[in-house]
């Protein structure tokens, strides 16, 4: 080991300064290899360490066609990929690649300025990715790294440390960031300028339109989180109360169920949602949001939100009439909303009619067991005595007592899931168990709609937030029931009341990892640890990622600025570089002065002098400044003369005072010779 | 007069009202800074980071963007004051001969306590830099090759001195014209042939010599007055050897009897450049012997006389004829 750091002590300058600026390109683009092409991250790494074996050995660059071929083998390969080389995608990838090529190719100084601005675009197509405060940390010590190797390209002379360089680099940074700062609070944020495909870049996950048996469990894998709540009231409501109302699903083909919205459900009906015909009765909740980029356009509120959730500027919302609240675009950053919702409500038609056709519809000779347990229930006349609230009930008895249990891994269902469900397996996830329900209910003629969405939650004892994740996806029931409307049945309460009352959620099962550090460090160690890291996170996201224009207006409203809009955020930023730049030439006409006084009073007789005719170098004393006046004005210089020697007797006494205060006023008073032209 | 062009004549304009010294102190009157290439290919960089920001809502690219803007901001002020209150001195240049490489000396003072990176020096236009690190409380000392182009005193040419150091974004320079002149000796003749033969000094035409003029040596014995360089040291070493301490010395009356006069006739060319030449080779020749020698020129007159004194002052009559 100590061979190899003797060696690369005695590295040449070249070599060094090639080394460290590869391993700081590997550092901007390593986050990118996940989502790249697999054959671009191979190409790259071969690329970087042949490169590197090149300057360690100090071997000369590889000849011109070898680099451009290289190049054109990418662009085809990424043609061949992605179909396109525009777009961001594409784009990302062959930014990656020409930074890779371009090390090979450094040979002047235009070169190595072409790697630096590459790298500055590495470094932003990262966030395009993820702007978490990880990200944040790694990218800011990459572009540190990068400006340590500009700095260090920039120092011709000799070899010197890389500390030296770093130490620069640093100091520019730390200096430029209150420009930083003010530029980011004050700069107005514009809308997109133009079109922005967003479904590419990121994958989607969380709740879908659709819902097929099994698919609610993969969900349960998928740790991130989807949105995060406060509330406005300190005392939270209880835990079972939070439903956050997702998507609703209607139409069942035996196999999955559909939102009516979705293309698929005219498949199995034509038929238009209920209207909602909202009525609240508890007081309101106030509650502020955080959601997620879901590229969904759904809004999660908790049930029943009456007025639209109050969004950032531009953004409206509508009621879909199954409750739900949507947006007019897909939600592509972090977005913020204050919402209150009534937790007591109710909703729906009053009556039955022909509305109630698409949500008693089952497929044909789907599920035959489950229509004879209904024809069952149907035929007891204790059930049919109570009307379909005793139907209810009674399937709801027979999950409790009929031994069912709620498990993540149910297995491979067939076709005709619900008779999977109530008689063969006993066991599903929620969504076995809510379209089991619903089947029934359908079957014994009762409406009946899947509601999807969260259930729940944590709350993060660091900061107070709540925070909701795609594991905590859920899907309950809704059934509808004359006199009140849709009423909210959530049959895995039934089974599991542990899911939905307590803070119990079904542990996906962890990893090698995940063990291991179970048994090294404690469980609530690492539960306090993450909780801390998730308040960071999240104070990360609401300060730094949600900085929205709606933030900026508050902080010209605090300033007190009324009626703010983005032209005064300009004015603002205008006025404050406009301040700098008066502060700046101020401190330099400070700095032309000279600052000796009695430099400044020899100044100020200099240029009397000089407008009455005698111009006088700058060097010289004031004897012979009085000689001079002396010698040019005659017998009408003398009380000026007789002032230059006592000028030049205090200044050079053996103690000379600090300033020269009397002789200053003396100045004022005395008698001046006339101006005579030179 | 041919016409100029509008940029030479602005170049001479300019250069005309630069201060004639030969020590300057760099302050904000005469320091320049501008962007370089590389520094609108910066600006460029950031104009797309902050389009892409925008486009795609970043805030995190935001904070890069500005982030990558104060840098550069600082880099500015950095920049200008790494050239900011250094001093600059020249130090005054030897006479040279015109075709050998003159180089000119110049130190670098900082007053400051930080080091002042990358300063790099070079006469205007000709894009040969010399770089220094001039360190904190110090100085350094740079050497500029010059190529003078004709004989005599020369004004050294203007000056540049630059720096770009933080991030190569921004070029400070400014501009120096010093005072000082080289004194350029002629170029000697390659292939000069042997001295004129020495002139008989004026009075002593008729003189006879007593001595015999079958001595190839010329020696005689030591006489006080003689210089060390007439002793011949061989035979003084054979004498001590033996024992007797006498010494001998050269017969300088033959060479008493004439003088070395390098004439402009005698060098037999027309053109006065050429005889400047041979002339100038003749001096080198007779101060490597060890000569008297005397210059004549028409308008020009230097005694008699030896060593490197006498050299420069003919040289430099040379030079300046």
């Amino acid at each position: 080991m100590s061979a190899f750091t003797s060696r690369l002590a005695r590295l040449p300058r070249e070599a060094r300064d090639t080394l460290f600026l590869l391993a700081v390109i590997a550092c901007c683009i390593g986050p990118l290899t996940a989502h790249i092409p697999a054959w671009a991250s191979a190409l790259t790494a071969v690329l970087l360490l042949g490169r590197a074996v090149l300057a360690w050995k100090s071997r000369p660059l590889p000849r011109r066609w070898v680099s451009g071929s290289l190049l054109a083998l990418s662009v085809g390969l990424t043609l061949a990929s992605y179909r396109t080389i525009i777009g961001p995608d594409a784009g990302i990838t062959l930014v990656v690649m020409l930074l890779a090529l371009k090390t090979l190719e450094l040979r002047a100084r235009r070169d190595a300025m072409v790697v630096f601005f590459l790298g500055f675009f590495t470094l932003l197509a990262n966030f395009l990715f993820s702007q978490s405060l990880a990200t944040a940390t790694a990218m800011l010590v990459a572009l540190l790294g990068l400006l340590t190797a500009l700095v260090n390209a920039n120092l011709p002379v000799g070899r010197p440390p890389l500390a030296q360089a770093m130490r620069t680099a640093t100091t520019m940074a730390l200096l430029g960031t209150p420009i930083m700062l003010a530029l980011f609070m004050l700069f107005p944020r514009i809308a997109p300028l133009w079109g922005v495909p967003g479904d590419q870049l990121a994958g989607r996950s969380g709740l879908s339109g659709q819902m097929s048996i099994g698919s609610m469990a993969k969900l349960v894998l998928d740790d991130s989180v989807a949105l995060r709540v406060r509330f406005d009231n300190p005392t939270p409501p209880p835990q079972s109360a939070l439903y956050f109302r997702g998507p609703v699903l209607t139409a069942f083909n035996g196999r999955e169920w559909y939102s009516l919205a979705q293309p698929e459900a005219r498949e199995i009906t034509w038929a238009a949602p209920a209207p909602a015909d909202l009525q609240v009765q508890s007081p309101p909740l106030g509650y502020e949001v955080t959601l997620e980029a879901s590229h969904r356009p759904w809004l999660l509120t908790i049930d029943a939100a009456l007025d639209p959730p109050e969004l950032p500027q531009g953004m409206r919302a509508r009621m879909a009439p199954e409750l739900q609240w949507l947006t007019y675009r897909p939600i592509t950053s972090v977005l913020r909303y204050h919402a209150q919702s009534h937790l007591q409500f109710s909703h729906g038609p009053q009556h039955p009619g022909a509305w109630m056709r698409p949500y008693v519809q089952l497929p044909p000779g789907s599920n035959p067991r489950t229509q004879a347990l209904a024809r069952q229930m149907q035929a007891d006349p204790a059930l049919t005595s109570g009307g379909p609230p005793a139907m209810v009930q009674a399937a709801l008895e027979r999950l409790r007592s009929g031994g069912y249990s709620y498990t993540l891994e149910p297995g491979v269902y067939s076709n005709d899931t619900a008779d999977d469900f109530w008689f063969e397996r006993k066991e599903g996830f929620c969504e076995h168990i809510a379209s089991a329900f619903a089947v029934l209910m359908r079957a014994l003629g009762i409406p009946a709609r899947i509601v999807t969405g969260y259930q729940g939650g944590q709350l993060n004892p660091v900061d107070g937030y709540w925070t909701v994740r795609q594991s905590d996806a859920h899907a309950w029931v809704e059934v509808w029931l004359a006199g009140r409307g849709w009423v909210r049945v959530d049959p895995t309460g039934a089974i599991a009341p542990d899911r939905i009352g307590m803070f119990e959620r079904l542990q996906a099962p962890r990893g090698v990892f995940g063990n291991t550090m179970a048994t090294v460090i404690s469980p609530t160690l690492l539960q306090h640890l993450r909780a801390v890291w998730e308040a960071a996170d999240n104070r990360w996201t609401q300060w730094v990622l949600n900085y929205t224009q709606d933030r900026q207006l508050d902080l010209l409203k605090a300033l007190g600025i009324q009626q703010p809009n983005w032209q005064d955020l300009v004015r603002l930023l205008g006025l404050l570089v406009f301040s700098v730049a008066a502060l700046g030439a101020a401190w330099a006409l400070w700095q032309r002065r000279s600052h000796d006084p009695w430099q400044r009073l020899l100044e100020r007789v200099r240029h009397k002098l000089a407008r009455a005719g005698l111009v006088l170098p700058a060097h010289l004393p004031p004897r012979t400044m009085a000689e001079r006046a002396s010698q040019y004005f005659g017998a009408s210089a003398e009380p000026l003369a007789q002032w230059l020697l006592r000028l030049e007797q205090a200044r050079y006494a053996a103690q000379p005072q600090p300033a020269p205060g009397a002789l200053r006023r003396k100045l004022r008073g005395l008698q001046w010779p006339a101006r005579k032209a030179p | 007069m041919p016409r100029l062009s509008l940029r030479t004549h602005w170049q001479r304009w300019w250069m005309a009202r630069l201060p004639l010294t030969d020590q300057l102190l760099l302050t904000q009157r005469n320091v320049y800074i501008l962007p370089t290439g590389a520094g609108w290919m910066l600006a460029l960089t950031l104009l797309v980071l902050l389009v892409a920001s925008i486009n795609f809502q970043l805030n995190l690219g935001y904070l890069l963007t500005f982030l990558l803007a104060g840098s550069a901001a600082v880099s500015m002020h950095l920049c200008h004051g790494t050239l900011r209150g250094l001093q600059l001195h020249l130090s005054p240049p030897e006479p040279q001969f015109l075709g050998a490489p003159t180089t000119l000396q110049i130190q670098l003072h900082n007053t400051r306590a930080s080091t002042r990176h990358a300063v790099a020096l070079a006469i205007h236009g000709s894009g040969q830099w010399a770089w220094a690190d001039v360190p904190a409380q110090g100085s350094a000392s740079v050497q500029i090759a010059f190529a003078a182009t004709r004989r005599g005193l020369q004004r050294i040419p203007v000056l540049t001195a630059q720096t770009l150091y933080p991030l190569g974004t921004f070029r400070v320079w400014a501009l120096w014209r010093p005072q000082a002149q080289v004194l350029v000796y002629p170029r000697p003749e390659p292939g000069a042939p042997a001295l004129p033969p020495g002139q008989p000094r004026d009075g002593s035409a008729g003189a006879a010599s007593t001595r015999a003029e079958g001595e190839f040596d010329g020696v005689r014995a030591y006489r006080q007055g003689d210089t060390l360089r007439q002793i011949v040291w061989k035979k003084a070493a054979k004498a001590w050897a033996a024992g007797s301490g006498e010494l001998v010395s050269r017969d300088g009356q033959q060479a008493q009897r004439h003088e070395l006069w390098l004439d402009g006739a005698a060098t037999g060319m027309h053109d006065i450049e050429a005889r400047i030449a041979r002339l100038a080779a003749w001096v080198l020749q007779a101060d490597r012997l060890g000569l008297d020698y005397g210059l004549r020129l028409p308008g020009l007159h230097i005694a008699q006389g030896s060593g490197a004194g006498q050299r420069h002052r003919c040289l430099e009559a040379l030079a300046l004829y």
